[in-house]
């Protein structure tokens, strides 16, 4: 459900990694959240009696291998940052599952959401997923099916987008600027999930320059009301801030004020801090703002200092191309479950594509071949190929087995055998089995004949 | 010689400590409507017979303000904010307040101008409403005062007379709400300290006792008394900081204690961790406003020895109510105390009403006199012991900032248990037993307080934080700013400014001799980089004094 109506305390971790970053000059850097921290701690929200703070907790290699094939394996992929930052958002989970908090505000860094299944290096800033982490962790530990992601940062959340691509339980929607003039260059209207989850992905690409009104025009008529009939267990913000009108990085012109209003109706269980850059300009507004929604507060006294309502309108043009592109999200939405029944009248038993990624953070190039099971009694098994290019050189290759939840005794048989066969191929570097309906997980390495289980 | 002098609830204690050995001590019952009375009676009674030009100090530790707050005994203060953007000053918990236009960012850049118009209008309201005490606080003026100056400036020529006290003197640490509380009670406690301490000074100076006064401030440190009456909110909670010091004077140094004050109605209780008293993470709650205030970290659990015990449906409960006192002693129901009495761990009240209280609660839970005793006395221990866990855990969870805070961040466990107040002798042992401690009771337990009055160093803290792109540093308290010249200034160069600092706030507060002990207890360093390149570099450093033992103490 959403947290709206619930009641209790706002469960915030504020983990700015003070002592962590990419590179000194980075924009995922040590200051990032600096300000971000002067000004929260300077307004006292720790000490209202709307809020309470945790302190995170290190995620589990079993926590990640649950989600990523991490090659070779999820230690080399990985810093302490990052399991911190994960281990956050799994903190709050359990406080929201005890009813310790009705909502909680995972104020992290490093950010995740444009990490895939498959991890060969860093890409867009992101090593692991923090929200699919917590996603995963939801359902095995707590048994929740139906999960909304609503990815409100700038960019594509297109790494939590292809980790539930094949998962019609997990409803991922998001909205950003236009993949022609922004990182990643995806998340157009057409990317709509696979063939069994046809419209369980939602992309809203926006033109550069919508202000809160667009926004909100995509929120109050296309979220809501579609959220309303997917009927979640969960409501899950993958909370960037880059489309404040300061960040450097991108080029809308959203405001904190239409940054709380968005938390305020949305009503997310657990918001997970993604990217925004404009360190001093926005992220101190933008997050008091957010945490100041989900926890009732009045957020009408705040305003960045440049900041008057009506600063930015939106033109006639740019308003009617938003309108377009929701009414057209809306007619894949409300044709979902027809779009799954032909496109499985046209598919064999098994779902085949190819797919290049780019890891722009570590310079690698990643080719993949994913083939899903068209199960009729389970939702399938699927393998993963992939190799990973570094110039010139090979830096890795593996073969991805995953199990999923429920999976029939066929293809949990079919799944296994595939897994063996690749076992001591030299042609191959890595052999990985994610098991997600028993919660193991093996890393088999084809080169030293080792094997490390979580 | 030196003397310690500890207001408690219901006795005066006064202590004369040579080296490390305590040679005297003296009491005077409590009389809360004078404490002063109090304080030079237990002073007057303890130097009977004493060469009084061999005292080298004085420390008193006072519940004077503490009492004030708690009966509303304080003057009335105009609160006057400039919150800038941010939380709706509505939303804490800080009364009427008069609210200004005007803002300051977190880098201390005016990003909203104050309004003259509007401040000579507040001005006129107080006084229209008779209030000649203003605090001024505004959204970060630690990081720039201008705005709270002029406010006080304009406000001052409006009201002659007034007393106005302005936020950034009394905290330069974030949060705006706990400095606004902090000043509001610092108006609003100062001139009656004042005329305190100025009594007391008088009334040592009729005794020809010419050393220097100091008293004892809630984070265990001392202040001469003169320098005291520009902070004196900082001298609540002296109690229970004097009783803790005690105990770090009694007890072995480096070790992990936990102190147990049991009362008859509550039990105290507090940490040393690895010597160190633990303070209360961001400041002391008073009454119901969460202050900036160095305190130690004091948590009150409702069981003591007068706790009533209660037996409904074969289900016993002990407190949390006192309904007078042990029926041994000729209260009106069974407690630990007539519990303890039967089982011999203590020999104070009737023995006969002891056992008839007993006999009852036995009678209700179908066991033996003895049997309901002991299940009484395990009740105790295991609440006591249960709150001890749960101040290691929350000591444990206290959130951290960076990635080596949480990796390095220990796990402790209780060395001893040590008792003080009069509940504690008999219940000790089975605390430290329960938790695998050893129990301590000091010889001198029943002073303790006095003793760590007598023994504390004076504390102090220094918050410097530079911006090098502004090119200026600021100690917010001091209302000192500076130039830096140094863009790439280092944190080595940062704590050099601080220590300079430190030694002269040290000279002007009377406390010279000690700045040699101070300690950097917190350093960070930021660069800010703007595009693709370092502009310059934010510092915050934090140098202290922290709670610690006069070395003539420690060196014996």
């Amino acid at each position: 459900m959403s947290s709206k109506g619930k009641s209790g305390k706002t469960g915030l971790i504020f983990f700015p990694a003070f002592d962590w970053a990419i590179s000194p000059t980075h924009p995922e850097r040590e200051e990032r959240l600096l300000y971000t921290r002067d000004q929260i701690f300077e307004e006292g929200l720790m000490d209202l009696p709307q809020i309470d703070e945790y302190k995170p907790r290190l995620a589990e290699m079993l926590d990640i291998a649950r989600v990523h094939f991490c090659v070779p394996d999820v230690e080399s992929q990985i810093t302490e940052a990052h399991l911190i930052a994960a281990g956050s958002t799994l903190t709050l989970a359990d406080a929201l599952e005890s009813g310790e908090i009705r909502n909680g505000f995972a104020l992290v860094r490093p950010p995740g959401h444009h990490s895939m299944r498959v991890v060969h290096g860093n890409r867009g800033f992101c090593n692991i997923n923090n929200m699919a982490i917590l996603v995963e962790y939801m359902r095995s530990k707590y048994g929740h099916k139906r999960i909304a992601v609503i990815d409100t940062d700038v960019h594509h959340g297109d790494g939590t987008q292809e980790i539930f691509w094949h998962d019609p339980d997990v409803l991922c929607i998001s909205f950003h600027q236009d993949g022609h003039t922004l990182y990643p260059g995806t998340g157009f209207v057409n990317e709509m999930g696979g063939p069994q989850a046809l419209a369980r992905t939602l992309n809203i690409p926006l033109p550069p320059g919508t202000t809160d009104e667009g926004i909100h025009y995509v929120l109050d008529r296309l979220i809501l009301p579609v959220l309303d009939e997917f009927k979640p267990d969960l409501i899950l913000n993958s909370a960037g801030q880059d489309n404040h009108y300061t960040d450097p990085l991108a080029n809308m012109r959203f405001s904190a004020n239409g940054y709380a209003r968005l938390n305020e109706k949305l009503a997310p269980d657990i918001c997970v801090l993604e990217g925004g850059y404009a360190v001093e300009t926005a992220l101190p507004y933008v997050n008091t703002g957010i945490i100041q929604a989900m926890a009732g507060l009045d957020y009408s006294h705040l305003k960045e200092p440049d900041f008057v309502p009506g600063r930015f309108v939106q033109s006639e043009q740019m308003s009617r191309e938003i309108e377009a592109t929701v009414a057209q999200v809306q007619r894949l939405w409300d044709d979902r479950d027809e779009l799954v029944k032909d496109a499985l009248e046209g598919l064999g038993d098994f779902y085949r594509r190819k797919k290049r990624i780019f890891y722009d953070t570590d310079m690698i190039n990643e080719s993949q071949e994913e083939t899903v099971r068209l199960c009729p009694n389970c939702s399938g098994y699927m393998t993963i190929s992939t190799q990973a290019q570094r110039g010139y050189g090979i830096l890795n290759s593996a073969f991805c087995v995953s199990i999923p939840r429920k999976a029939c005794a066929s293809c949990r048989e079919d799944a296994k055998e595939e897994y063996e066969e690749h076992i001591d191929d030299r042609r191959i570097g890595y052999v990985c089995m994610q098991d997600k309906d028993r919660d193991t997980f093996k890393f088999h390495n084809n080169m030293t004949h080792t094997q490390k289980s979580y | 010689m030196l003397v310690g002098i500890d207001v408690g609830g219901t006795t005066t204690d006064a202590v004369l400590v040579e080296g490390n050995s305590v040679v005297k001590a003296a009491y005077v019952p409590t009389d809360h409507d004078d404490l002063l009375k109090c304080l030079l009676g237990a002073l007057d009674e303890l130097v009977k017979d004493v060469d009084t030009r061999k005292i080298e100090r004085v420390v008193l530790s006072t519940t004077l303000i503490t009492n004030m707050i708690a009966e509303g005994k304080t003057d009335p203060v105009a609160l006057v904010l400039i919150p800038g953007p941010g939380t709706n000053p509505k939303d804490y918990n800080l009364g009427e307040a008069c609210i200004l236009d005007g803002a300051i960012d977190y880098r201390g850049r005016e990003i909203d101008r104050l309004k003259e118009s509007q401040i000579k209008e507040a001005a006129s309201k107080i006084s229209a409403q008779g209030l000649a005490r203003i605090a001024v606080v505004g959204k970060f003026c630690q990081r720039n005062h201008a705005h709270e100056q002029k406010v006080g400036e304009i406000m001052r020529a409006a009201l002659p007379g007034a007393k106005i006290e302005l936020g950034h003197r009394v905290s330069g640490h974030l949060n705006f709400p706990r400095r606004a509380a902090t000043t509001l009670l610092t108006v609003a406690t100062k001139d009656k300290y004042r005329e305190f301490a100025q009594a007391m000074a008088d009334a040592l100076r009729q005794r020809k006792i010419s050393a220097p006064v100091y008293i004892l401030k809630a984070d265990g440190g001392t202040l001469p008394l003169d320098s005291s009456v520009q902070m004196p909110v900082e001298t609540i909670f002296s109690g229970p900081a004097a009783s803790i010091m005690g105990v770090l004077a009694l007890t072995p140094a480096g070790q992990t204690s936990v102190i147990v004050d049991i009362g008859g109605t509550t039990t105290d209780l507090a940490l040393i961790l690895s010597g160190k008293p633990l303070l209360s993470s961001k400041g002391a709650k008073v009454e119901s406003l969460l202050t900036h205030v160095r305190a130690f970290a004091v948590k009150s659990v409702a069981i003591g020895g007068d706790s009533a015990v209660d037996v409904s449906d074969e289900r016993m409960t002990v407190g949390p109510q006192r309904k007078g006192p042990a029926f041994c002693m000729g209260g009106p129901c069974a407690t630990p105390t007539d519990a303890m009495r039967v089982l011999g761990l203590t020999s104070v009240g009737d023995a006969a009403r002891a056992e008839k209280a007993m006999q009852e609660v036995a009678n209700k839970l179908n066991c033996s006199p003895k049997e309901a005793a002991q299940k009484i006395v395990d009740a105790v221990v295991d609440k006591i012991v249960a709150e001890v866990g749960e101040m290691f855990r929350a000591w444990e969870q206290e959130p951290a900032y960076r990635i080596w805070e949480i990796m390095k961040k220990e796990r402790l466990e209780a060395q001893n248990v040590v008792g003080v107040g009069g509940g504690a002798p008999p219940l000790v042992p089975l605390v430290a037993s329960r938790l695998g401690a050893s129990a301590i009771v000091p010889d001198f337990a029943r002073v303790a307080n006095a003793i760590g009055a007598a023994v504390a160093r004076p504390t102090i803290t220094l918050n410097l934080h530079i911006d090098t792109e502004r090119g200026e540093y600021i100690v917010a308290e001091d209302g000192l700013t500076g130039k830096v010249g140094d863009r790439k200034m280092t944190p080595e160069q940062a704590e050099k400014l601080a220590r300079k600092l430190l030694d002269e706030r040290a000279e002007r507060l009377g406390i010279g001799e000690y700045s040699g002990e101070a300690e950097v207890t917190y350093s960070e360093v930021f660069n800010m980089i703007r595009g693709w390149s370092t502009v310059g570099r934010l510092l915050d450093i934090r140098m202290e004094i922290p709670a610690g033992l006069l070395a003539s103490w420690r060196g014996c």
